[in-house]
């Protein structure tokens, strides 16, 4: 018991964090007054704001501001509860319907954050035990899922699909080894419509026909897509023509295109109810303020009435690039 | 029975850190009390616990009663026998299956759910399935409307009658200061600051996120709490998910309460630390843990840990009790381990004037290393904040996952919490945020004592405005919120899995928005439905927690 103490006396931890030297160049965040919308005001300056993911300019758009404003009078700021206590609203449920019918899927679901919307998808259908395979440039909020699911996880090269098929072809190799196995094991591929870390598109045909082959789910993330891909703001199934029925689940976050705050899923009731109970953000976290719901719906009303903003939007890209590229 | 003088005379020749007697009497150790009246409870709280506990801790968790528990047993047994059936009858395609089912070009694939995991789901869930998931259309104030839904297939599907039921009396949403309003200050100040930022922010907070009304919303946080400074996140979970792996990594060790909530525990999972669990509240298991920790280093290396991280909450959401906070920061400081205190629940509960569970105790702020919160319960909002010393906060705006990987809050939702905090700071010029905090208290001591007397047995701290009611069996969770919401009251249930399978519950959220008038009449209509239902189970015998046995190699390590 003495030499207990003397070892409980002796032992020093590790400071709880380590310092950060006062020249951090992300220690000092610029701040920006006023809305952040195409002209910015950061610590006092004047500039043209080409930082935010407003992508459609819905920021200051004044239907929406007065949608929120109604709603804000309607039922105050927060829902005080999770969605399973009261804290379901009646425009959580008709966004989620208008979602589903605007991406032409049977069913939506909504979370109260962007980045919990895909880090609690893929812990819901992938466990221990199933396999993933994501492309390499696959965003932080997508690693942080598939850490949370403790499934085996398989790194693909960047939009390489020879570089999948090889990996899939190791798999199926594996599997006549050990059929049974194979027979409980899910296998999910987790690709970005339009890749945050490089700008690139996923090419989605040839990943349908993999899924095909291969007997493989695909679970889609789109939110940087999701209102600007495609004729009518679709994302990329759209842009490529392909029957959305054909991708398990689409993930987007409303914080890009839509303007407001929160992400969702559509898909299939079949996938998508069950996140109602088991995912994470979804039943242990308070849903969306009503206000934030009320404005994403009048984005999403706007962006049905205009198609033509996703045209301009296009064009404006394709100079950019072809000025910057010489 | 106890003897005051006795205990007090064993404390002062042996304070130990946690407070407590070595006079092991299996009655009296850490304030708890055998069946005492009233008066004499607060005498031996005050000697007993030396001084550490400046106020009566009063928690108890009654036993439940043999023949409920036996009761229970069978109704489970029952349901599981005509689950086994009715999946029989599905399969066999003498009934409907009414779930939803694969595509057909996909039914070569490997089933994406395994059948027995919904087992639960499909046969006992879905019977009381209207329970839950209320749609609500008006503010989630003291009274709230609701939107009928009727179903004709037993729960499958729902209708929407189209009639509004109006005006119920809301016990189910986390609304403590009655700051879910729809007009007043707050509510103006937000409409104005709507009208000038926009609703979203479209950026993460390194980039073009941070905006003038973050600033001064970390300034008035740190304020509040007193604290050196503060950090705001956009959404409470993501708060404990993200932050925790940025403060512990491999080499460290977490020791976390059995009842913690999931963002907690999925933090410490994501963070690669050693998890180890202690029995709820129970200062005798993670003193152990603690000690065993520091002498016998990490497991197979017999290396000293890095650090130790203890995670407790202020008030745990499903039992209703208070986190033992002064046993806890004497033996942080005992063993040199740090301490990150989630106060969810209890910011602006408790506490003379709303600082949380550290003011309620009398406690200094730097005593606790990191205190993390959410603007969702008492303020009204959405969003979590950790505050700490200014290097602890420096660290995390470099390095936290939401820092820079995630948006930033609402300006309308900031204003909000700016709004009410000042409110609660009598900073607005006005005493309503002090007389608020009253009459919450008012309103929990009233109803635990009604409730208590009526003779339902109820959990937890008498102090905490979350009001556990126990129901055990099966069926009656579903009949006990059907009833009171045919009598205009809602409340919420509570059944597997987020508690144990035979402490089912019916849970309680006073809140200082309800009127003495609201509280008499629904402590008149549970007695009614308790009459009805049989619910009145207490027989007004305590147990101590400590005299639940914990057994010696109790922790369940995990290392991903």
């Amino acid at each position: 018991v003495q030499e207990k103490e003397e070892l409980i006396e002796e032992w020093q931890p590790e400071p709880l964090v380590p310092s950060v030297p006062k020249d951090h160049p992300a220690l000092n965040y610029n701040i920006v007054s006023g809305p952040p919308t195409h002209t910015v005001t950061v610590n006092g300056k004047k500039c043209i704001n080409f930082a935010s993911f407003n992508f459609l300019g819905l920021l200051d758009n004044e239907k929406v501001k007065s949608a929120a404003q109604a709603s804000l009078k309607k039922y105050g700021v927060g829902t005080c509860g999770p969605r399973g206590f009261y804290g379901t609203f009646d425009v959580h449920l008709e966004l989620e319907e208008r979602l589903a019918e605007f991406m032409r899927t049977e069913e939506a679901i909504i979370y109260s954050y962007g980045f919990a919307t895909i880090a609690s998808a893929i812990p819901a259908y992938s466990k221990r035990g199933d396999i993933v395979f994501v492309d390499e440039a696959a965003c932080f909020a997508i690693q942080k899922g598939l850490q949370a699911s403790r499934s085996s996880i398989k790194l693909f090269k960047h939009n390489d699909m020879a570089d999948l098929e090889r990996l899939l072809k190791e798999q199926e190799t594996e599997d006549q080894k050990n059929p049974r196995k194979a027979r409980v094991t899910r296998r999910f591929i987790v690709v970005e419509g339009l890749y945050m870390n490089t700008g690139d598109v996923c090419p989605l045909p040839e990943l349908i026909k993999l899924k095909y082959k291969y007997k493989v789910r695909i679970f889609l993330e789109e939110s940087l897509s999701f209102g600007v891909l495609g004729e009518r703001g679709r994302g990329i199934t759209e842009h490529f023509g392909i029957n959305i029925d054909d991708i398990d689940l689409i993930s987007a976050n409303m914080e890009n295109s839509l303007a407001s705050i929160g992400g969702f899923c559509c898909g299939r009731s079949f996938i998508i109810d069950h996140q109602r109970l088991s995912g994470q953000g979804y039943c242990f976290s308070a849903s969306l303020p009503p206000l934030l719901a009320a404005a994403a719906i009048e984005a999403l009303n706007i962006m049905e009435d205009n198609p033509d903003i996703f045209q301009t939007l296009r064009a404006k890209c394709e100079r950019i690039h072809k000025a910057l590229q010489g | 029975m106890e003897r005051p003088e006795r205990s007090a005379t064993a404390l002062s020749a042996q304070p130990r850190a946690n407070g407590c007697s070595g006079a092991g009497h299996s009655t009296l150790r850490n304030g708890y009390v055998r069946g005492l009246p009233a008066s004499d409870t607060q005498i031996n709280h005050v000697v007993h616990n030396g001084g550490l506990y400046k106020r009566p801790f009063n928690e108890a968790f009654e036993e439940t009663p043999m023949l409920v528990a036996v009761l229970t047993y069978v109704g489970y047994g029952v349901l599981t026998l005509f689950g086994y059936l009715r999946d029989f009858m599905r399969q066999w395609k003498i009934e409907k299956c009414q779930n939803a089912t694969e595509r057909e070009e996909q039914k070569d694939f490997v089933p994406l759910y395994q059948d027995f995991e919904n087992f639960y789901n499909r046969n006992l869930y879905m019977r009381i399935r209207d329970s839950w998931n209320r749609p609500i259309c008006s503010v989630p104030g003291a009274k709230v409307d609701m939107m009928e839904r009727v179903s004709h297939d037993y729960n499958w599907t729902f209708t929407y009658t189209g009639r509004v039921i109006k005006d119920i009396i809301n016990m189910g949403s986390y609304n403590y200061l009655g700051f879910a309003q729809k007009a007043g200050t707050c509510q103006e100040a937000a409409a104005k600051v709507l009208s000038q930022y926009g609703a979203g922010v479209c950026s993460t907070r390194q980039e073009m996120g941070n905006l003038d009304k973050h600033e001064e919303l970390e300034k008035l946080v740190a304020r509040f709490l007193g604290v050196e400074s503060a950090m705001a996140y956009g959404m409470g979970f993501a708060t404990n998910s993200m932050n925790i792996p940025a403060l512990v990594g491999k080499g460290c060790l977490i020791l976390s309460d059995e009842l913690n909530h999931a963002s907690l525990v999925l933090g410490a999972r994501l963070s690669g630390a050693t998890i180890r669990i202690f029995k709820h509240n129970n200062m005798q298991s993670l003193e152990k843990l603690l000690k065993d920790a520091i002498v016998y280093g990490q497991p197979r290396t017999r290396r000293p840990w890095k650090k130790i991280l203890i995670l407790v909450e202020g008030i745990y959401s499903m039992e209703g009790s208070i986190v033992r906070l002064p046993e806890v920061i004497a033996l942080k400081k005992k063993y040199k381990s740090y301490l990150y205190l989630d106060e969810a629940h209890s910011i602006g509960a408790l506490g003379p004037s709303g600082r949380g569970v550290v003011e309620y105790f009398g406690l200094s702020p730097e005593d606790v290393d990191v205190m993390m919160g959410t603007f969702t319960k008492s303020f009204g909002a959405a969003g979590g904040y950790i505050g700490g010393k200014k290097e602890l906060i420096d660290y995390l705006r470099t390095y936290s996952h939401s820092a820079v990987y995630a948006t930033s809050l609402s300006p309308p939702v900031v204003e909000q919490i700016i709004t009410s905090m000042k409110c609660i700071m009598g900073e607005d010029g006005t005493t309503v945020g002090k007389a608020r905090v009253q009459q919450l208290a008012e309103n929990t001591r009233y109803f635990r004592r009604r409730l208590k007397e009526m003779g339902f047995i109820i959990y937890g701290n008498e102090d905490s405005p979350v009001v556990p009611l126990m129901l055990y069996m099966p069926a009656k969770i579903g009949a006990f919120g059907r009833e009171m919401l045919k009598r205009n009251i809602g409340v919420v249930v509570v059944g597997f899995p987020a508690t144990p399978i035979i402490e089912s519950r019916a849970r309680f959220c006073l809140s200082a928005a309800h009127t003495k008038e609201m509280l008499d009449t629904a402590l008149k209509e549970i007695n009614e439905v308790g009459d009805l239902l049989q619910l009145k189970y207490s027989r007004h015998r305590l147990v101590p927690l400590l005299d639940r046995p914990f057994d010696e190699t109790t922790y369940e390590e995990t290392e991903d």
